[in-house]
């Protein structure tokens, strides 16, 4: 017998064990936006709740500091470093950090994309980088056409029918999408008036302000609808400063954290997009470690989908009928 | 009688010299003055009493750092530190609110801005750092402190007892303004009307001549960063009190917008020169644009570019007047 062939039977005899080693030390990396976030958080504990019911799962957080700068250098780190067998990551610039992915993936790291999908079409769910594993996110298009057909239920009868709009910054693209959207789809509508617009950065303080401003021009309003819970928190407050009865006004914002769920069931708020931060670093989590088993998974997870005992939008009277339910992330 | 002429030509000549010199040195309050007209034709809603303190209540907190901040700036040194403060005290305060007391709270965030102050100014003057590096470093470490006393979420504070102080009014006027007239009258007297006052002057002018004067240079220092450190956690306090909601990235990026607003005003970015009146002048001119935005409801996308084109025209003018 050659040292070829020796050699070629000895890795067919070791190759199981190799599997089975490997299989038995999988480390994944989740690259959050910034790990000071309690939306990243979230989603992390539910990367971390579903590696711990595997036996030989191990997890790790890197902070991105919401620097598409930071999260391109970490790829690149990571993968020279060798110590993981894949990545998940939550992107801060979804098109900047394809290249980056793309060296991963073609040095044999299999990465997952949530919240957003990877590359220049925030509406295209399908890998849009090659080598990517799977994509757990929803268009975000969708959930603000979901959230504009709450308002316009709502304003049903009520002409003119005033709108405040409070989203998170335009010069990101997944906020102009939104934005672009709730104006397509309020636009539809003669008694809905857009009366103003103003940026909250996702801060309760930067809401608040804009949210004054807009009441001195504006002091009659009947909704204020945001892409974030966050931004309904100053907005509430601005509003009872103004004198104005906040139970008047319809309130509708997005991303269903436990300060929201809570404020709602007090009427301080009306009802929020709902989004599962937790579930969907689980799908995430699982997609990848099924992906390195040699299983097949699916290469979009649509968030949506995550939590089919939860409606789209979450209100009142959903609340009241589920007085156990808790959000999956604190705000 | 031929020099009737010229006599004139002179007087004309002093007279745009002296406009030119007023405009240099007031150039602030000028585009202040002119933002002011220009918005109350644009807008109805602008030149009442309800927004103008509406815009003194959101410029509150910037406003109170940006005053201590000046002595720091007049002192010769920088604080990089004071949006970090702002969150620490911030998460602070509504935590000591929600599990304690919240009178105690209140009380905790000035207390602990002034302690971690003193930190900055014992490093500066102790290991002889210049402060741009000192409160870069201690910025991120008090920044960490807000994150790891929240694990990076919102704090709810719905407490009546705490939020009288962001969102009371006395008569029209919100209880936060008071705060900030009082502060403000307070570090200008003490710039101004006092033996402290004029040591910052002289140790910001020239450090080294202020030593050899017998100016306890390091002591001054010192107190002006306390001074800085308690303005940022009484501002985190008030913002907290005003939104009930402490959150640990509350105040990123609030020392830039602090000392682009001093130096706005016209205060020295080299030390020695410079006061309150006009570091206020310069937040309320930032708030001023913000507020014009959001009441014309202009597209936001214009708002930044026309931010730093004023900012531009202010700092010229301002810089001008530094030359003469």
């Amino acid at each position: 017998m050659t040292m070829l062939k020796r050699a070629a039977l000895l890795a067919a005899a070791l190759a199981p064990t190799a599997a089975m080693a490997q299989d038995d030390g999988l480390n994944i990396a989740f690259l959050a936006a910034s790990s000071q976030n309690g939306f990243n958080q979230a989603v992390y504990a539910g990367i971390e709740a579903a590696a711990a019911d595997y036996d030989n799962v191990t997890t790790e957080i890197f902070d991105g500091e919401f620097s598409a700068q930071v999260q391109f250098s970490q790829v690149e780190d990571l993968v020279a470093g060798g110590r993981f067998d894949a990545l998940i990551v939550t992107p801060n610039d979804t098109v900047g950090i394809a290249t980056a992915l793309e060296q991963a993936t073609a040095a044999g790291v299999p990465v997952a994309a949530t919240l957003f999908p990877i590359g220049p079409d925030l509406s295209q769910m399908e890998p849009q980088v090659d080598g990517l594993v799977t994509t757990v996110a929803a268009d975000p298009s969708i959930g603000a056409r979901i959230q504009a057909e709450a308002v316009v239920e709502h304003c049903e009868g009520i002409d003119p029918c005033r709108v405040v709009v409070l989203i998170g910054q335009l010069v990101f693209p997944f906020d102009n999408l939104r934005y672009e959207t709730f104006q397509e789809v309020l636009g539809e509508h003669d008694n809905i008036e857009i009366v103003a617009t103003g940026e909250g950065n996702y801060s309760p303080e930067e809401s608040l302000v804009a949210m004054q401003d807009i009441l001195q021009a504006n002091p009659d309003i009947d909704v204020v609808l945001s892409n974030a819970d966050q931004h309904l928190m100053g907005a509430e407050i601005a509003l009872d400063d103004a004198g104005i009865d906040v139970s008047d006004v319809y309130l509708i914002g997005g991303g269903l954290n436990q300060i929201t769920v809570d404020g709602i069931r007090q009427g301080l708020y009306d009802a929020s997009l709902a989004q599962f931060p937790a579930s969907m670093g689980a799908a995430a989590l699982d997609a990848v470690v099924g992906h390195l088993r040699g299983e097949e998974v699916p290469t979009w997870i649509n968030e949506r989908e995550l939590r089919e005992d939860v409606p789209a939008i979450v209100d009142r009277e959903w609340l009241e009928a589920h007085p156990d339910f808790e959000a999956e992330w604190q705000g | 009688m031929t020099d009737t002429p010229n006599q004139s030509a002179t007087g004309s000549r002093i007279d745009t010299g002296r406009v030119l010199d007023f405009a240099r040195e007031y150039g602030v309050l000028i585009i202040i003055g002119m933002l002011l007209v220009g918005l109350s034709f644009a807008s109805d809603s602008f030149f009442t009493a309800r927004n103008l303190l509406n815009i003194l209540n959101q410029s509150a907190p910037l406003a109170i750092i940006a005053c201590a901040l000046t002595l720091v700036i007049i002192g010769g040194g920088f604080d990089l530190s004071t949006g970090a403060i702002f969150g620490v005290a911030s998460v602070t305060a509504g935590w000591l609110a929600v599990n304690f007391d919240p009178y105690l709270a209140i009380l905790a965030g000035p207390a602990l801005g002034f302690l971690l102050g003193a930190i900055n100014g014992a490093i500066i003057t102790g290991f002889g750092v210049h402060s741009f590096l000192v409160t870069l470093a201690t910025g991120l470490v008090y920044r960490g402190l807000a994150i790891l006393i929240t694990d990076g979420s919102l704090i709810p504070v719905r407490i009546e007892e705490f939020s009288w102080l962001g969102r009371e009014r006395i008569g029209l006027v919100n209880v936060a303004v008071i705060v900030l007239l009082l502060f403000g009258a307070a570090m200008t007297l003490l710039l101004n009307g006092t033996t402290f006052g004029r040591k910052v002057f002289a140790v910001g002018g020239n450090e080294e001549a202020a030593l050899l004067s017998g100016i306890r240079t390091n002591r001054i220092k010192i107190l002006t960063f306390c001074l800085t450190g308690m303005a940022a956690g009484l501002a985190g306090v008030i913002s907290v009190s005003r939104i009930s909601m402490a959150e640990p990235q509350a105040g990123t990026g609030m020392e830039l917008e602090a000392i682009a607003s001093v130096i706005l005003g016209g205060t020295s970015i080299l030390g020695g020169s410079g006061a309150v009146w006009r570091s206020v002048s310069g937040v309320l001119l930032i708030a001023l644009i913000g507020n014009g935005f959001n009441i014309l409801n202009v597209n936001p996308f214009f708002k930044d570019l026309t931010t730093g084109v004023i900012i531009v025209i202010a700092v010229a003018l301002a810089a001008s007047a530094r030359r003469r």
